[in-house]
């Protein structure tokens, strides 16, 4: 099992979907992607697409700080088999 | 992403508009996600069919999603910014589905300003002019008034320099710049629309609350002149009128139209809820309707500063009624009971958008934000009107 980052900060849609697909895509079942965002629209976003995608689950979201009190979206999503 | 040199160019907000409220059978495509489909969406005067594909089903399966589409007819993209939609544009190019994208999105629908020409109903006052400028994608309604070669703005949107473009092109000079109230939902404009213009500006808190911002102050009664020396001359005259926020106040311009603030819609009146202070706000809203407006003619115009929706347009655009209408069908005017009414305003409690106390800070002078930031609050429609009709607000 690998667990894998994407930093998307700073990117707008559709980037954290498309570049965290891709990513998935090349990823073995069970392995982790934790996705950086800065976009508040990625965490209705992400939800969407994994209700819809064959290949990534949403295991959990949450929100952190970066140290200029920005507020990063993580999104973490398994590989599915 | 988007190869944007063979993209076919996108449709601008107010091009869409147009043609969608001329009756043309456009096809809206909206690709944001379900919340934000189900909160907000794009309208025009008339009913829009819209498909929603979110756009991150077209990234997993592009050619079920083209199959839900119409062919042969005239389809734009949207959704939040702009950046998605022209995703999903070069997919269905590739599909070999014409379809153009809506340039900047629902941001740039939340931005869109449409001034409409207010009818002045009497020829004898034809030297002046006036426009209610449509906010359409939230229901803000600003003005702009025109006599001579000044203009007063009133309830500027944060876009400044699309009221200063307007402006000049009336080649006229703005010399006053007001708001009704501290408005909740929107960052207002005001204050550097009148610092750029080197106009007073004016805005009250109201009694007891602080503003945190220089404003030239107006008592109630006072008449601005507009037109200036050789021109013709218009009264524009503050009426205090607390309830809807203490500070909130109606002009009155000329001697029949009354920009109404949040005081009163052509629906319904403005909720006094925003401060936390449902009795003590409804007491005060109860009295200006009734004993504030009570030298106003039936014949008055009133011009309020949102609407909730299509049904508040009339077929010339301006959102608009008579105060005689009003008297009639709004249902808090049939109340005559000062205790029955702020019990109905109890009753119509809502919360407001979490957003709300930031927007008041910045626009009593108490915190700045930057632009961003502000369009983020500003996203969806206002939500300023008492309850009482419209519960789904």
């Amino acid at each position: 099992m690998e667990t894998r980052q994407l930093d998307v900060r700073g990117a707008k849609c559709p980037v954290p979907i498309v570049r965290a697909r891709k990513e998935i895509d090349a990823m073995r079942a069970g392995d982790v992607l934790e996705v950086l965002a800065t976009d508040p629209g990625s965490v209705s976003d992400f939800q969407g697409w994994a209700k819809t995608s064959k290949l990534a689950v949403l295991k959990e979201q949450r929100t952190e700080k970066d140290q200029t009190g920005r507020e990063i979206y993580v999104h973490v999503l398994e590989r599915r088999a | 992403m988007a190869d944007t040199e063979s993209s076919p160019p996108g449709v601008e907000v107010g091009e869409l508009l147009a043609r969608a409220d001329a009756g043309e059978p456009i096809l809206l495509l909206d690709v944001r996600n379900d919340d934000e489909y189900e909160t907000w969406r794009l309208e025009g005067r008339r009913p829009i069919e819209t498909v929603h594909i979110p756009y991150f089903d077209f990234i997993e399966d592009a050619a079920a999603c083209v199959d839900r589409l119409p062919r042969n007819r005239e389809i734009v993209v949207l959704c939040a910014k702009g950046g998605s939609s022209a995703m999903v544009v070069d997919t269905l190019r590739e599909s070999g589905v014409a379809s153009r994208n809506l340039a900047g999105g629902m941001i740039a629908y939340g931005e869109y300003l449409q001034p409409v020409k207010v009818p002045s109903g009497d020829p004898g006052l034809a030297t002046w002019e006036m426009w209610q400028v449509n906010r359409r994608g939230k229901g803000c309604l600003s003005y702009v008034i025109r006599s001579g070669r000044e203009a007063i703005v009133v309830d500027a949107s944060r876009d400044v320099s699309w009221y200063e473009e307007f402006v000049r092109g009336l080649r006229a000079a703005i010399v006053w710049v007001l708001d009704t109230h501290v408005h909740a939902d929107h960052v207002s404009g005001g204050p550097a629309l009148a610092a750029r213009s080197g106009s007073p500006y004016f805005v009250s808190a109201g009694e007891g609350f602080e503003l945190w911002q220089h404003v030239t102050p107006l008592v109630n009664g006072q008449e601005l002149r507009l037109g200036g020396e050789g021109g013709v001359t218009l009264e524009v005259r503050v009426m205090r009128t607390p309830g809807h926020t203490p500070g909130s106040s109606c002009y009155l311009v000329g001697r029949r139209h009354l920009l109404s603030g949040d005081t009163l819609f052509v629906k319904s009146v403005g909720r006094p809820d925003l401060g936390g202070q449902v009795d003590a706000w409804g007491r005060a809203l109860f009295h200006t309707l009734r004993d504030g407006f009570a030298t106003l003619s039936d014949d008055t115009v009133v011009l309020p500063a949102h609407y909730a929706g299509l049904d508040d347009v009339g077929p010339d655009g301006v959102v608009s009624a008579s105060l005689g209408t009003l008297r009639r069908t709004v249902p808090e005017l049939q109340i005559r009971e000062e205790e029955k009414f702020v019990a109905a305003m109890r009753a119509a409690l809502k919360p407001p958008p979490a957003q709300y106390d930031e927007i008041i800070r910045v626009n009593l002078g108490g915190a700045t934000v930057d632009p961003e930031k502000a369009t983020e609050w500003e996203l969806g429609k206002n939500q300023c009107a008492a309850g009482t009709r419209h519960p789904a607000l």
